[in-house]
């Protein structure tokens, strides 16, 4: 994710859900195409049973290099656009659910969590 | 108005190129020239989807610097994105020169040098600096439209000969 978003996000989702293991952060800052690439890939590989790479945005970097470290390495999948909700609905269920069942969980969940409240007449 | 931005940066298609540079002059054509993603199909489908709304076409350099003037008076802007400067002067080569070229993004590798902070430059990108400036290009470094475009020149990158 872009800067400090996904250690940010990460100790935020800590103070609902509890102290958060088995899930690593990574920046994009100062990284090249190439290098984003290669920092994602080193980490996909290590996956035997595949996996979600949650980015910020489609089209961002980090979706673009994950999808290209992702290429070919079984069930690897990218999931964009997350925020609070998806990633602590991601740790609830990621020991549920095959990762590409558990990416269209949370594709559905980020829909769900945009929402308007709107005003209301006093 | 055609071509909006010509920028160079290794990440070809991300945030800063469709959020930042595309809010602000809201391209209706996306040119990327790049001979190895233009020779990869799937390559090709990943830079194309990453930009919704938006034609993205993946060319060659070879390709681009072609159509480079009929883009130019093509209507709506375009934006054209090259992977380093070693794309950036074949294109020039090829007789296809930007006034302008926007340098937002080359970032750290083995045996180059800290120009700015997303800016880093070896000899052989030096050079090429050199030749681009010979041919009345314009080089600045800017990442997004709301940071200040610097001249490459003013970062201490030597000028032309």
């Amino acid at each position: 994710m872009h800067a400090d978003l996904a250690s940010a996000m990460v100790r935020a989702a800590e103070t609902i859900y509890g102290p958060v293991e088995d899930l690593e952060v990574l920046s994009n800052q100062g990284h090249s195409r190439q290098s984003l690439e290669q920092e994602i890939a080193r980490r996909v590989e290590r996956w035997e049973g595949g996996g979600l790479l949650l980015t910020d945005f489609w089209g961002g970097s980090c979706h673009v290099c994950g999808a290209a470290a992702a290429r070919g390495r079984g069930e690897v999948l990218v999931v964009t656009g997350v925020n609070l909700p998806v990633l602590l609905d991601y740790l609830h269920n990621r020991d549920l659910y095959p990762p590409a069942e558990l990416a269209e969980r949370l594709q559905r969940k980020g829909v769900e969590s945009l929402r308007v409240q709107r005003g209301t007449p006093a | 108005m055609s071509w909006a931005l010509v920028r160079v940066d290794d990440r070809l298609v991300h945030g800063q190129v469709l959020l930042a540079w595309g809010g602000r002059l809201h391209p209706r054509r996306i040119v990327v020239a790049d001979d190895a993603a233009a020779g990869s199909d799937w390559e090709r489908d990943l830079l194309v989807s990453g930009a919704p709304g938006v034609a993205v076409q993946v060319v060659t350099v070879a390709e681009a610097a072609e159509r480079f003037s009929a883009e130019a008076s093509a209507e709506g802007a375009a934006f054209l994105l090259l992977r380093d400067l070693g794309a950036a002067l074949e294109l020039v080569r090829r007789g296809a020169v930007p006034a302008r070229l926007n340098l937002g993004g080359l970032h750290y590798a083995a045996g180059k040098e800290k120009v700015s902070d997303y800016v880093y430059l070896d000899a052989s990108d030096r050079q090429a600096v050199r030749e681009l400036r010979a041919a009345g290009v314009s080089l600045e470094v800017q990442d997004v439209p709301s940071s200040r475009a610097v001249a490459l020149a003013e970062l201490g990158v030597e000028e032309a000969r």
